[in-house]
C-alpha cells in the first residue's frame, strides 16, 4: 500500500521544490522544470502532430470523395429519371404513331372508332384524357373524350405549328382552356393526296409527376422539370419561385446528363444533376433537374467527423496524460537520483574533511608529543634538583610552579594520546556482544554520579534485540562517551533514556536521549568535528564526539544527532548486526 | 665487563640526557645512546639491568634493537618508552620479551615503581 502511494507520489512533479540549497553545486542539472517542460513539449509534439495531420488529411479526402460521390449520384439519378421521362413520352408517341398509321384518316374520324381507340389506349397506357383528329388547316375534325370541342381551331397553337415542322410534337405543360395541367402530344400522318392530319392526345401530368416522385430519395432530394426558359413544369419542393420561375440558375445546354455543384439562393451548396430531354420522335423543351442539398448528404460525414473529432480529443487527452505522467515520473526519478548523488557528495566532502582533520591531528600529536616529553623531563629534572638536593626543598612556590608545568604537560599528553587514538587504525576484534549487558556495565561507571546528582536512568533494551557482532572495546567506548556526554549536558535531577531496537533486519539502533541543555542549531553540524567544544577552556578537549564518530564508522555504523536547545539531545547509533571477521576498519 | 643499572636509548639527545640525569639523581647508574647500532654495541660489552628503549630511532626500528638485546643479554629487562606507540606495537613488544610499554610524556614515579616492583 505504501509502495503504491510512493509510486503514485512519484508521478507528481516534486522536483521544483528545492529547499536544500547547500546541495545545489552537486546537481548535474540545475533546472528540472525546464527539462520536464521541454520533454513534455517534444513528446506531445511528436505524438500529436501525426495524429492531427492524419485527421486533416482524412477531412480533405472525405470532402473530396463526398463531392465526387454526390456528383456521381446526382448524375445517375438524373440519368435514370431522364430515361423514365423519355420513356413515358416516347411510349405514348409511339402508340399514337402506330395508331395513325394503322387506322388511317377515314377510320379515325369515325367518332365511334375514335372512342374505341381512346378506350384501348387508356387500357394500355392510362393517363390519357382525350383524343382528337385535326386536319391540316388546324381544325378539329373528330374528338373522343369528356370535353367535346369539335370544330375548334388549333392552327395558332405552338404545338400544332411544331407538329407541322417535325412529324410529332410534345407540348410544354400548360393548363389550356380547361385550366388543368396537361401535356399535348401529337403525331402527323400524311394522306395519299399530299395533305396531312394530326392525331392529338391530352396526357394527364399526374402520371409523370408520380414517375418523377418515385425517384426521389431522401429528404433533401428534389426532382422536377422546367422548360428551357426556367419556367417550372412540375412542382418543386424547394426551388419554385414567383410566377413559376426557377429560383436557381438554369444550367447551360448539354446533350448528356450532367452534374455540378452550385449554390441555392440562401448560399447553401447544392449538387445539381440535369438533362435536356429529347425523345427519338420529337424534341421537347423539358429540362429534368435533380437537386440535392449538400448539407443533407454531409450528414453521414458530419457524424463520422464528430466521431473522428471525439477520437482525436480523447487520444490527445490520453496522450497528454501519459506524457505528463511519464515525464513527471522520469524527471522525478532523475531528480531523486541526482539529489541522492548530491547528498552523497556532500557527505563524502564532510567525511573527507573529517578524515583530513584526523590526519592533521595525528601529525600535530606526533610533533607535539616529543617536545612535551622533553618539557616534562626537564621540569622533572629541575624538580628533582630542588627536592633531592634539599637546598631548595623548602621553597614551596618553586615546587608548585614546576608541578604546574608537569601537570600541564600531562594534560597535553592526554590530548595527544586521544588525537592519536582518533586517527589511528586499530585492529578490530569481532565478537558477539549482548547490548543490554554492555549498557548496564557502562551505567555502572556512572552509578555513583547518577545517585549523587539525582539523575534518573531508564534503560529499555527488549529481548528481541539480538547479539551483535562487533568490537567490544570500541562499542564500550562509544557508549561510554555518549553517556558521559549526556551526564555533562544534564542538570541535577535530569533524565537519561537508553533504548535499543531493531532497525530493519540487519541493523540495531541504539538511542541515547537526555533532557539536558541541548545543542544550538549552529553547533549541531559541527559537533563531530575534532576540537569543537562549547565547554570552558581546559574542561574539554573537543575530541570526545569526533572520536566517537570515528569509532562508529570503524564499526561500519552510523551516528546521527537531534537536539533542541533547552529540551535535550538524542544520539542515535546504528550498528550492523553482522560484521565480517577480520575486517580492518 | 662493567655493570650499569640503566641504558637509555633515544634519538632525542636532550631528552635522553635529562632522563639520565633524573635517574642518576635517584642513585642509579646510567648510560645514554642515541641510535640502535651503538646501543647494541654497548650491550655486547657491558651489562645493563634495564634498558629504556625508544621505538623510533634514526638508524633502525626499536623492535629490532629489542630483539637483539634480548638475544645478547636475556637477563636485561627492557622498558619501551615511546611517544607514538600503538596497541599493535605494545602487543608485539611484549611478545618479544619487553618488560613494559610506557608512553611519553613519562611519569618518572611510575617508571621507578615498575623497577621497584620487579626488584621486590
Amino acid at each position: 500500500m505504501d509502495k503504491l502511494k510512493a509510486n503514485l507520489k512519484s508521478l507528481y512533479p516534486h522536483f521544483h521544490r528545492q529547499s536544500d540549497e547547500h546541495l545545489n553545486p552537486y546537481y548535474t542539472f540545475q533546472d528540472y522544470r525546464q527539462i520536464w517542460g521541454v520533454g513534455i513539449f517534444f513528446l506531445m509534439a511528436t505524438a500529436l502532430m501525426p495524429l492531427i495531420a492524419m485527421t486533416l488529411i482524412c477531412y480533405q479526402l472525405v470532402n473530396q470523395s463526398i463531392d465526387t460521390e454526390s456528383l456521381l449520384r446526382a448524375e445517375r439519378l438524373a440519368s435514370n429519371s431522364r430515361r423514365a421521362v423519355t420513356f413515358f413520352l416516347e411510349e405514348r408517341l409511339a402508340a399514337l404513331t402506330f395508331t395513325v398509321n394503322e387506322m388511317g384518316y377515314e377510320r379515325l374520324t369515325d367518332p365511334s372508332r375514335l372512342e374505341e381507340v381512346l378506350r384501348n389506349l387508356k387500357l394500355g397506357f392510362g393517363g390519357l384524357t382525350d383524343l382528337s383528329v385535326i386536319d391540316d388547316s388546324g381544325t378539329q375534325v373528330a374528338y373522343a373524350g369528356p370535353f367535346n370541342l369539335e370544330g375548334k381551331d388549333y392552327s395558332r397553337q405552338p404545338w400544332f405549328i411544331e407538329c407541322q415542322r417535325h412529324n410529332a410534337c410534345v407540348s410544354e405543360i400548360f393548363s389550356g382552356y380547361r385550366d388543368v395541367p396537361h401535356i399535348v402530344v401529337a403525331v402527323k400522318s400524311m394522306q395519299p393526296e399530299g395533305r396531312f392530319f394530326v392525331l392529338r392526345a391530352t396526357l394527364e401530368t399526374e402520371r409523370l409527376i408520380q414517375t418523377l416522385s418515385s425517384y426521389k430519395t431522401g429528404e433533401h432530394t428534389d426532382i422536377f422539370l422546367t422548360n428551357r426558359e426556367g419556367v417550372m413544369q412540375t412542382p418543386s419542393r424547394f426551388y419554385e419561385g414567383k410566377l413559376n420561375r426557377l429560383t436557381i440558375p438554369l444550367p447551360t445546354y448539354s446533350d448528356h446528363t450532367e452534374a455540378l455543384i452550385a449554390s441555392d439562393p440562401q448560399g447553401q451548396p447544392i449538387v445539381m444533376g440535369y438533362a435536356f430531354i429529347d425523345t427519338k420522335i420529337a424534341p421537347t423543351s423539358f429540362v429534368l433537374m435533380v437537386v440535392k442539398k449538400k448539407a443533407g448528404m454531409m450528414k453521414v460525414w458530419l457524424d463520422l467527423r464528430s466521431n473522428i473529432n471525439w477520437l482525436l480529443i480523447v487520444s490527445a487527452v490520453v496522450i497528454a496524460l501519459v506524457v505528463f505522467l511519464t515525464s513527471s515520473f522520469m524527471v522525478n526519478k532523475m531528480f531523486d537520483a541526482d539529489r541522492e548523488k548530491a547528498r552523497t557528495m556532500v557527505a563524502a566532502e564532510q567525511n573527507c574533511q573529517l578524515a583530513s582533520i584526523g590526519q592533521l591531528a595525528a601529525g600535530v600529536a606526533h610533533e607535539i608529543n616529543n617536545p612535551l616529553a622533553l618539557i616534562n623531563e626537564t621540569a622533572g629534572y629541575v624538580k628533582d634538583l630542588f627536592t633531592i638536593k634539599e637546598q631548595y626543598r623548602d621553597d614551596p612556590e618553586l615546587i608548585e610552579h614546576i608541578d604546574s608545568i608537569i601537570e600541564t604537560v600531562e594534560r597535553c599528553g592526554t590530548i595527544t594520546r586521544q588525537l592519536l587514538g582518533f586517527s589511528r587504525r586499530f585492529d578490530v576484534q569481532i565478537q558477539p556482544i549482548n547490548l543490554e549487558k554492555m549498557v548496564s556495565d557502562v551505567i555502572n561507571f556512572h552509578k555513583k554520579e547518577a545517585e549523587y546528582r539525582d539523575i534518573a536512568i531508564h534503560v529499555d533494551i527488549p529481548a528481541t534485540v539480538p547479539l551483535i557482532e562487533t568490537d567490544r572495546g570500541k562499542l564500550q567506548q562509544i557508549i561510554l562517551n555518549l553517556v558521559s556526554n549526556a551526564f555533562q549536558a544534564t542538570d541535577n535531577g535530569g533524565r537519561l533514556a537508553i533504548r535499543a531496537d531493531l532497525n530493519g533486519t540487519e541493523h540495531v539502533r541504539l538511542t541515547i536521549r537526555d533532557n539536558g541543555c541541548g545543542i544550538s542549531e549552529e553547533h549541531l553540524n559541527k559537533i563531530f568535528e575534532p576540537f569543537f567544544t562549547t565547554k570552558k577552556e581546559g574542561k574539554g578537549t573537543g575530541l570526545g564526539l569526533s572520536i566517537t564518530y570515528g569509532l562508529v564508522k570503524k564499526l561500519h555504523g552510523d551516528i546521527t544527532v537531534q537536539s533542541k536547545q533547552g529540551k535535550g539531545t538524542t544520539f542515535v547509533v546504528t550498528l550492523p548486526i553482522h560484521t565480517e571477521k577480520g575486517f580492518n576498519a | 665487563m662493567k655493570r650499569y643499572d640503566i641504558l637509555i636509548v633515544d634519538d632525542e639527545q636532550r631528552y635522553a640526557t635529562m632522563l639520565a640525569n633524573r635517574l642518576t639523581l635517584r642513585g642509579l647508574t646510567c648510560q645514554v645512546r642515541y641510535d640502535g647500532r651503538t646501543a647494541i654495541d654497548i650491550v655486547e660489552t657491558d651489562f645493563f639491568a634495564w634498558v629504556i628503549l625508544d621505538l623510533r630511532l634514526p638508524d633502525c626500528y626499536g623492535v629490532e634493537v629489542l630483539t637483539q638485546i634480548k638475544a645478547i643479554s636475556p637477563e636485561t629487562k627492557v622498558i619501551i618508552l615511546t611517544g607514538h606507540g600503538t596497541e599493535q606495537d605494545r602487543k608485539q613488544c611484549l611478545a618479544l620479551g619487553a618488560h613494559a610499554f610506557v608512553n611519553k610524556p613519562l611519569d618518572i614515579g611510575r617508571m621507578i615503581a615498575i623497577m621497584e616492583q620487579d626488584k621486590a
